[in-house]
């Protein structure tokens, strides 16, 4: 592949790092009828994308050039690596559940749906694909729709009250449905199941050993095609890609409230884009008047595990070996931004401390939390998340973003283990659902890649989700008032969303100042700014 | 035992046409015997070619499931799966009965969902077929199908999308709604036990008559009474031959299909008595156009003996509305009869009432009587799935659609309850005629049971299931 492409000269190595890594997109990119428009939401990626867009940098202009080129080189494609089903135990028992013919007929089955996908694409359907309408009418929030939760749920208060004789049947009949490519349904099924046999099995040290089996999981993709998963996916579905885009927003709000322009920005990355959302934020810095702060320092939070994998929040952990420094790096040089990048691993969230972010008083620091607070206790006896909460306050930052998936929580505090698995199932729905249709139902390993990942929720046995009002009422009170959303934000945001499937939608709440992303009239997560509370200082 | 049965058993076990056998009981259980022996040579319809034998029994599959089960069923089948190759098809019927119940379940309940229901007969489709394939699946074949008929809501079952296409019961060629019936009675005892029972009821209740009124609910092509008949003129005991006169309900208008059959019917009787000897003659009695019965219609004659035959729903017999069968016994019970035979479908109701439950034991029902066929003729597949697809499939899709219709407030009391309830008084089962029963399931396969129930009900049972019981009754 590298080869193949033209010798890329100096400055854009690390372009063609990024590209190179999105080879295998550019296909879909160019037949998606709306993708031209989409790309420009990745400015510092559409130079090398789309010759027409215009743009003002002229550090890209060579981009044009391998552009061409680059797409007509992608049916061969070598950076993505093969994902075969993993011959693991796990799967050789479903293997043997099913007998040959149903083997040949869930396959011919596969092949059928195959089949209808492609006619379906080649009808060439507009935004909105009829499979897209079709959901509409079935599913979102019409449970009639939700078969697989329908088995599932009951199966596990089955497991609940102990009523192995219903768990049975319930497990025969979910393998009989479950199918990892199917619709969403199917796949929830396929998921759920997973989920369940293995809550079922779980003497707690095979466990561990048995969550990321036969999945593909975040930490066992190689790490170029991981990069590409995400970009892919931020591409076709807002899940990431729409708090990513509001949280850019409010450090720019926050930084234009900022009197001192020379003073240095300082970012508390603790999230879950693995790098994605900066390269945007540092384009926009340039734009800025008066050009980026002299000192741009992002303090990476990595997830820590502490060799649990039943802890693991979804989409918090990479694949080792994944590095988006040095390329971000490279990104910030070219754009004559001075950038540090200072990784914090091995370091649990409840442990953070000033003397391990480094901040210094000089700079503007910006937390900027995205989907990882929940992993964090909020039990009556031992409150980490207000703990934690009171900790970033002590920093004194100049402003703060949370967002978090706007769910009930499924912890054991909050509820036995039917209630959790059953709001662990329903936030798997909308994940898959959403994907589903943000892939338009085609399979790629991209997708299998984040559903597994996603898949997590299921399994952990950590707390997930919490409802966007407890958050906030803690924010309070440990001294944070919510801060309006600007304009600009609001607007960048609104514009990102209309790139998306028409059943996603914005909903901008005054009351709390956050800013909602919902499915098909269902919350899926929330965006809020805040900033120190100067009365209670 | 031997000798008992000899002097005590006065019915000839040979079939319907056999006019020259007036024997003892063992030469006749010869010729049955020989009888079952050859019983290949005398369809000309049926292609006799042998095919796979399967043994799969999932009467026990069922129960398993049915059964306080292991945790870790699935892994247990799983392995004997890997031994035996043939315990992959008990694990493939384990789960299409997983299916089955499942989809039963969302059809119905507070967790209703047809959506889900949809889905699983998806699957439960690309499993089975009504033709190929174990028992199980044959039989899950025309479960399918008629939860699918539920769920395009018509109740309807003889829906459009149906896989195994199957036409209601008049709507087979008659050729093959012959040729299965046969099978069926070659196959199985479940229409000679409950002819032979009622008949030897019929005989000793009527041994000192000189007139016989017998009034027969549902006397299809008549195949109960000449073995009555035979018995009649060949008594050695009673020195004259009783005057028989049976009385057949007949429904809708004249000149219908199913009037002339009954007089068709009647044809037939009266030249075979008179082909033996026996004095007799042959009545309509029309239904009203809703089906109930009026007494007033029968000719009855001062001292004749009155007896009430009522064959309900073997399974070559159409489905009776239960208005009408109350009628029927209603009106009789103002003729005070001498007695009262009944044969109807035992099925159990093991569940709290509800759908499922009753689904279930549907199921169950219909897989002894799979399983009972197949025991009894392992190698001849293309004759059981014709009897199956004539004549228990349909049967399927009505009970069924019965059950969905009626949910929780059908009462599940059978007819003998019924008649007990309306005053009727139980009329003991003979020592010969149980002992005449245990002689007939003794020609078929062993896993036929007959047991006697409050002494007036012999139960013919395959394995531990109940699937038929006669009771005799009268208003005395």
């Amino acid at each position: 592949m590298t080869g193949e492409g033209p010798e890329p000269n100096s400055t854009s190595d690390h372009i063609m790092g990024w590209l190179e890594d999105s080879v295998s997109f550019l296909p879909s990119f160019l037949e998606d009828p709306y993708d031209s428009n989409h790309i420009n939401s990745y400015q510092w990626w559409c130079q090398g994308q789309d010759p027409i867009t215009t743009s003002t940098n002229s550090l890209f202009s060579s981009g044009i050039t391998t552009e061409d080129t680059i797409t007509s080189i992608t049916p061969t494609n070598p950076t993505i690596p093969i994902h075969e089903p993993v011959p693991s135990d796990s799967w050789k028992k479903r293997k043997v559940l099913d007998d040959p013919v149903a083997k040949t007929s869930q396959n011919n089955h596969q092949k059928k749906n195959r089949g209808r996908r492609i006619n379906e694409r080649t009808a060439g359907n507009k935004r909105g694909s009829s499979r897209g309408s079709a959901n509409n009418c079935n599913n979102g929030n019409n449970k009639e729709g939700r078969w697989a939760e329908q088995l599932l749920n009951p199966c596990a208060m089955a497991i609940t009250s102990g009523n192995m004789k219903r768990v049975q049947h319930l497990l025969f009949v979910l393998n009989e449905l479950a199918s990892s490519t199917g619709d969403a349904n199917h796949r929830l099924a396929w998921h759920g199941l997973r989920a369940l046999t293995h809550h079922l099995s779980s003497a707690p040290s095979i466990s561990s050993s048995l969550a990321s089996v036969g999945t593909h999981t975040f930490a066992c993709t190689e790490p170029r095609f991981f990069q590409q998963s995400l970009f892919k996916f931020n591409e076709v579905s807002p899940w990431f890609a729409f708090p990513n885009n509001i949280a850019n927003s409010s450090i720019l709000q926050i930084l234009t409230q900022e009197p001192d322009r020379t003073r240095n920005l300082h970012i508390l990355d603790i999230g879950v884009s693995h790098g994605m959302q900066w390269p945007t934020l540092l384009e926009a810095l340039t734009c800025r008047a008066g050009g980026p702060p002299p000192l741009v320092r992002i303090t990476v939070i990595a997830a820590t595990t502490e060799n649990d994998q039943n802890l693991e929040t979804p989409f918090s952990i990479g694949p080792p070996g994944d590095n988006c420094s040095s390329r971000l790096l490279n990104f910030a040089s070219s754009m004559n931004i001075n950038l540090q990048i200072h990784r914090v691993d091995n370091h649990p969230l409840r442990n953070l401390n000033t003397q391990t972010i480094n901040a210094s008083p000089d700079e503007a620091l910006i937390v900027c939390a995205q989907f990882r607070l929940h992993c964090l206790n909020h039990s009556n006896t031992l409150d980490e998340r207000t703990e934690f909460l009171t900790m970033l306050r002590n920093l004194e930052p100049k402003g703060v973003i949370l967002s978090e998936n706007n769910m009930d929580c499924s912890c054991i505090d909050c509820g036995d283990f039917a209630t959790g698995f059953s709001r662990r199932a329903e936030y798997m729905w909308r994940f898959l659902e959403s994907t589903s249709s943000a892939f338009k139902g085609r399979e790629t390993e991209e997708r299998r890649v984040m559903e597994g990942e996603a898949a997590k929720a299921l399994t952990i046995w950590g707390e997930m989700n919490e409802g966007k009002e407890k958050w906030c009422e803690r924010m309070r009170v440990v001294g944070f008032v919510g801060e309006l959303l600007g304009e600009d934000a609001i607007d960048g945001a609104r514009a990102l969303l209309s790139k998306y499937d028409s059943n996603w939608e914005m909903r901008v709440e005054e009351k709390d100042a956050c800013v909602g992303l919902w499915w098909k009239g269902q919350p899926i997560s929330f965006c809020s700014l805040w900033k120190l509370d100067m009365d209670t200082q | 035992m031997t000798m008992a049965i000899d002097d005590t058993l006065e019915l000839d076990l040979s079939a319907f046409g056999s006019t020259t056998t007036t024997t003892t009981t063992t030469t006749t259980t010869t010729t049955e015997e020989d009888r079952a022996c050859n019983w290949n040579d005398w369809s000309p319809i049926v292609d006799w070619e042998a095919l796979s034998c399967n043994h799969d029994e999932f009467q026990d599959l069922i129960q398993s499931m049915m059964n306080e089960g292991v945790l870790n069923h699935a892994q247990v089948a799983e392995e004997a799966c890997n031994s035996v190759s043939t315990n992959c098809e008990d694990f493939k019927g384990l789960r299409l009965v997983h299916l089955l119940m499942a989809a039963a379940e969302a059809l119905t309940g507070l967790n209703k969902s047809h959506e889900l229901a949809r889905v699983i007969l998806v699957r439960l489709k690309e499993l089975v077929s009504p033709n190929d394939g174990t028992n199980m699946e044959r039989l899950a074949a025309y479960f399918t199908d008629s939860l699918q008929g539920l769920l395009e809501g018509a109740g309807d079952v003889q829906g459009r999308h149906l896989i195994s296409h199957n036409k209601p019961h008049q709507q087979h060629h008659q050729t093959d709604v012959l040729a299965a019936f046969q099978l069926l009675q070659d196959m199985s005892p479940y229409v000679k036990f409950g002819h032979f029972t009622a008949n030897q009821s019929i005989l000793e209740a009527v041994a000192q008559d000189r007139r016989v009124h017998i009034v027969d609910y549902d006397i299809m092509e008549g195949i109960q009474w000449p073995a009555l008949m035979q018995a009649f003129v060949s008594r050695k005991d009673v020195s004259h031959i009783p005057y028989l006169k049976i009385s057949a309900l007949s429904r809708g208008r004249s000149g219908c299909r199913s009037i002339k059959t009954i007089q068709e019917t009647g044809r037939h009787l009266i030249a075979f008595a008179a082909s033996i000897g026996q004095p007799f003659s042959f009545h309509l009695c029309k239904l009203d156009s809703d089906q109930t019965f009026q007494p007033s219609d029968l000719k009855l004659v001062k001292g004749e003996a009155l007896v009430i035959n009522c064959m309900l729903h073997l399974p070559h017999y159409s489905y009776r509305d239960s208005d009408s069968v109350a009628s029927f016994f209603a009106g009789s019970k103002t003729l005070n009869p001498r007695l009262v035979t009944l044969v109807e479908e035992e099925v159990s109701h093991s569940g709290d009432g509800g759908f499922v439950g009753r689904f279930m034991d549907t199921l169950h029902h219909y897989s002894a009587i799979y399983d009972s066929l197949l025991a009894g003729f392992p190698l001849h597949d293309r004759a059981r799935a014709l009897v199956e697809r004539v004549f228990l499939g349909p049967r399927i899709a009505g009970s069924l659609g019965r059950i969905y219709k009626s949910r929780e407030y059908e009462e599940g009391c059978s007819w003998g309850e019924w008649l007990s309830g309306v005053g009727f008084k139980p009329v003991n089962v003979s020592f010969a005629n149980h002992c005449q029963a245990k002689l007939l399931l003794g020609l078929f396969n062993d896993g036929y049971r007959v047991e006697e129930l409050a002494n007036n009900r012999l139960v013919l049972g395959w394995k531990s299931r109940r699937l038929l019981s006669a009771s005799m009754w009268n208003s005395c």
